[in-house]
C-alpha cells in the first residue's frame, strides 16, 4: 500500500470517530502546550534576568565582599560569615595596586528612611563615589532629571526612579531640588538613637528596571561615599567594586585569585560570569523539573492514546481481517494503527505549541499587570517584564516529544492489530 | 506420469483439529479435492460440516493441522506471513456478511483492495467504475453499504473480489443473508462471470438449489467429502 494511502486510510479511520479523535487529541494538546508554555515563561524569565544582571553587573568589573561563603553580594544580605573580618573604604588602595586592575571603588549600604513633607518611604541608602560608580555603570547610573555631580556637595543626594515615582502614577514622592530627610536608626548605640540629616535631591535616575543586584536599582538613595562614612560614623563598606581593564576569562580569573591572596583568602570574589553561570545552571535545573511536571501530563495523555487505540483495535477486528482477507500485510496494518496516532499527535503538538505559546504570552500580561511590582520594598526588585522566548529546540523538542509519545503508546496497540489472526478476526462478532 | 495443467486449487488430505474450549474438534479429516481453471465447484453441507474451515484454507486465511493446499501448484504451507499476504491477494473473496468497510462508499471499498494492491489512484478508479458496471451497480457507487440493500452489497463484495484479476473467487454462503429474488439475481451474476469471463468459482453454501446451479458439487459431512456429483 502506497505511503499516500496508509495515510488517507488512517484519517478516514479518524475522521469516522470525531469526538473521540478529538478528546485524545486534547490530552496531547494539554500536555504539549503546558510544556511550551513553562519552558518559554522560563527561558523568558532566565532571559530577562540574565540582560538585567548583564546591565547592573557589567561583565568586567568583579565583587569583593568580607567573608568566603556563598553570596551574590546582594544589597543588604552580605554578613561577615563568621570570620569577623572586615573591608573597609581604604582597601580599595590595595586592590589598585593588583595588576589588571583600571580602577575600584567602595560602597556602603544601610536600610535606612527617607522623608519629604509627611511622607516616609523605607529605602536604602548606598554611599558610593558618584564619578566613578557612574564610569563602571554607564548606561544605568544616569540621570533622567537633574545631574549627577562628579564633585557632589556633602547632601547631595541621587534617587532611584521608584523612590522619586513609587506608585508609578505620576504621583511624585520627591523631585529634583527638593530636600529630603535621611534617617537611619543606628541600633549598635545605646540606646539606639536616629541620625538624620537633610539631603538636596540633585538627580532623578532613569528607570532601570530589574534587580539593581549590585549595580543602580530603581528603589535606592545614592550618596557621596564621604557622607555615607560619615552619617553611618564607619569606613567599613559591604563591598568594593573592581572594574578591569578587560573582560577575558583569564584576566578574571587571575585577578579574582590574586584579590583573594591580598586579603589571606578572607573576601570573597564575584565576577558577573560567575553569577550569571550559576544562575543559568539553577534554570537549568527549573526547567528540567517544569518540563518533567509538563512531561508527565503528556504521559497521562499517551495512555490515554493507548486506551482509544485500543478500543479501536477491538472494535475493528473485523476490520482487520477484512484488510488481511484482501492481501494487506501485517507490516501495513501495524502502519495504518501508528499512523493514526501520528497523526493525532501531530496536531495535538501543533495545537499544543500554539496554545502553550499563546498561553505564556497570557501569563506574561498578568504577571506585567501587577503581582511583580515590588518597588517599594529597600530590597526589591524594579518592575520585572517577562517576554515568552519560544526557542526553536523547545518547538522542535515539543513537536517531537508529541508524536514521539502518541507513537510509543499506540506501538503495542498496533502491533497486536498486525498479529490478529485473519480467520479469527474475520470471525469477530 | 507427468502433470499437463496445474490446477488452481488442490488439497491433499487435508486436516484440521482446533480445540473448542477444551474439546478438540475434528473439522477436517482428510479432504482431497481438484479445481481446475474455469471450473465453478460448490462445497455442499450442513453446518458443522467443515465447508467454512476447508474455505479458510484454500484462502490461506488459515493453516491445516496436516496435508497440503497447492494453489497454482505453490504449497501454501512454506509461505510466509508476507507471502501469504500477496497470495491473497489473487484470490476473491465474497462473504456471507459482504463485509464492506460502512465508512466507504461502493467505489472506495472496492478501490480498497487494489490500493492494497498498490495500484495508481487513476488506474483503481477506472477500474473499479468497470467492475461495478460488470456487476450492474454503476449508478449507485457514491453510496455507502447502509445505503444499500443486501443484494447490492454483496454485488460490491463480488466486484470488490474481483478488483485484482483473481485466481479464483471464493464464496462463503454469498446468498446465505439476502432475499430469494435477489440470490437468484447474484446467482445468475455469478453464473455469467464463471460462463462469459471465465473466472474460476469456489463456492461453499447449505443451499442445494444454488450448489445445483454450480459445474461439480462436492457434498461434505463431518470433516470428509462423501459425494462429488458434476452437473
Amino acid at each position: 500500500m502506497k505511503p499516500r494511502d496508509v495515510f488517507s486510510y488512517s484519517f478516514s479511520a479518524i475522521r469516522l470517530r470525531k469526538l473521540r479523535a478529538g478528546l485524545t487529541t486534547l490530552g496531547v494538546v494539554i500536555g504539549i502546550a503546558a510544556i511550551v508554555a513553562l519552558l518559554s515563561i522560563t527561558q523568558g524569565l532566565q532571559d530577562t534576568i540574565t540582560r538585567q544582571l548583564q546591565t547592573g553587573f557589567a561583565t568586567d568589573t568583579l565583587i569583593v565582599s568580607p567573608g568566603g561563603g556563598f553570596g551574590l553580594g546582594a544589597e543588604g544580605a552580605m554578613g561577615t560569615a563568621g570570620s569577623g573580618f572586615k573591608l573597609f573604604v581604604n582597601d580599595t588602595q590595595t586592590i589598585n595596586e593588583i595588576e589588571n586592575v583600571s580602577m575600584s571603588m567602595a560602597r556602603i549600604q544601610k536600610v535606612s528612611y527617607i522623608k519629604f513633607g509627611e511622607r516616609v518611604q523605607i529605602t536604602t541608602i548606598v554611599g558610593v563615589d558618584f564619578a566613578k560608580y557612574a564610569s563602571i555603570y554607564s548606561s544605568t547610573f544616569v540621570a533622567e532629571s537633574g545631574d549627577i555631580p562628579p564633585n557632589p556637595e556633602n547632601d547631595t543626594v541621587v534617587v532611584g526612579k521608584r523612590v522619586s515615582d513609587p506608585w508609578k502614577n505620576g504621583t511624585l514622592f520627591c523631585n529634583v531640588n527638593d530636600d529630603v530627610e535621611i534617617i537611619w536608626t543606628n541600633a549598635t548605640a545605646r540606646p539606639p538613637k536616629n541620625e538624620t540629616y537633610i539631603g538636596h535631591v540633585s538627580a532623578v535616575l532613569q528607570e532601570i528596571g530589574g534587580f539593581g543586584v549590585v549595580g543602580p536599582s530603581d528603589s535606592a538613595v545614592y550618596i557621596p561615599i564621604s557622607k555615607a562614612e560619615s552619617f553611618f560614623g564607619t569606613d567599613e563598606c559591604d563591598m568594593i567594586i573592581v572594574k578591569l581593564e578587560n573582560d577575558d576569562k583569564a584576566t578574571i580569573d587571575s585577578t579574582s585569585k590574586a584579590i583573594r591572596n591580598a586579603f589571606d583568602k578572607q573576601v570573597q570574589v564575584m565576577s558577573a560570569t560567575a553569577v550569571l553561570n550559576i544562575l543559568s545552571s539553577v534554570f537549568s535545573i527549573i526547567e528540567l523539573f517544569l518540563g518533567g511536571i509538563a512531561a508527565i501530563s503528556l504521559l497521562v495523555a499517551g495512555i490515554g492514546i493507548m486506551n482509544i487505540m485500543i478500543v479501536s483495535l477491538m472494535e475493528r477486528t473485523r476490520e482487520i481481517g477484512i484488510l488481511k482477507a484482501l492481501g494487506m500485510k501485517s507490516r501495513t496494518v501495524l502502519l495504518v494503527f501508528l499512523c493514526e496516532s501520528v497523526i493525532i499527535g501531530l496536531m495535538g503538538a501543533v495545537i499544543g505549541i500554539a496554545s502553550g505559546w499563546v498561553l505564556a504570552n497570557i501569563v506574561a500580561i498578568v504577571f506585567r499587570g501587577g503581582g511583580m511590582v515590588m518597588g517599594n520594598q529597600a530590597a526589591g526588585t524594579g518592575g520585572m517584564t517577562i517576554t515568552p522566548v519560544l526557542t526553536p529546540t523547545v518547538f522542535l523538542g515539543a513537536l517531537a516529544f508529541g508524536v514521539g509519545v502518541s507513537v510509543v503508546f499506540a506501538l503495542y496497540p498496533a502491533w497486536r492489530a498486525s498479529k490478529l489472526k485473519p480467520v479469527e478476526a474475520l470471525r469477530y462478532e | 506420469m507427468m502433470r499437463v495443467t496445474i490446477s488452481v486449487v488442490e488439497t491433499i488430505n487435508l486436516r484440521k483439529t482446533y480445540l473448542l474450549g477444551k474439546v478438540p474438534v475434528n473439522a477436517l479429516q482428510g479432504v482431497n479435492f481438484k479445481v481446475d481453471k474455469g471450473d465453478f465447484l460448490a462445497v455442499l453441507g450442513p453446518s458443522g460440516s467443515g465447508k467454512s474451515t476447508l474455505l479458510n484454507m484454500i484462502g490461506a486465511l488459515d493453516k491445516p493441522t496436516d496435508g497440503k493446499v497447492f494453489i497454482e501448484g505453490v504449497d501454501v504451507s512454506t509461505l510466509n506471513d508476507n507471502q501469504l499476504a500477496d497470495l491473497r491477494r489473487r484470490i476473491g473473496f465474497v462473504f456471507q456478511f459482504f463485509n464492506l468497510i460502512p465508512r466507504f462508499t461502493a467505489r472506495e471499498n472496492v478501490e480498497l483492495s487494489m490500493s492494497i494492491a498498490d495500484m495508481s489512484r487513476a488506474e483503481r478508479r477506472k477500474q473499479a467504475e468497470d467492475l461495478l458496471e460488470t456487476v450492474g451497480l454503476k449508478e449507485r457507487m457514491n453510496h455507502k453499504p447502509a445505503e444499500l440493500s443486501g443484494g447490492e452489497q454483496q454485488r460490491v463484495a463480488i466486484a470488490r473480489a474481483l478488483a485484482n484479476t483473481p485466481r479464483f473467487l471464493l464464496m462463503d454462503e454469498p446468498t446465505g443473508n439476502i432475499d430469494s429474488k435477489t440470490a437468484s439475481e447474484i446467482v445468475g451474476l455469478i453464473k455469467r462471470l464463471n460462463e462469459e469471463k471465465g473466472v474460476t468459482i469456489i463456492m461453499v453454501t447449505h443451499d442445494q438449489r444454488l450448489a445445483s446451479q454450480a459445474k461439480r458439487v462436492v457434498q461434505m459431512f463431518d470433516g470428509v467429502i462423501t459425494r462429488e456429483i458434476v452437473n
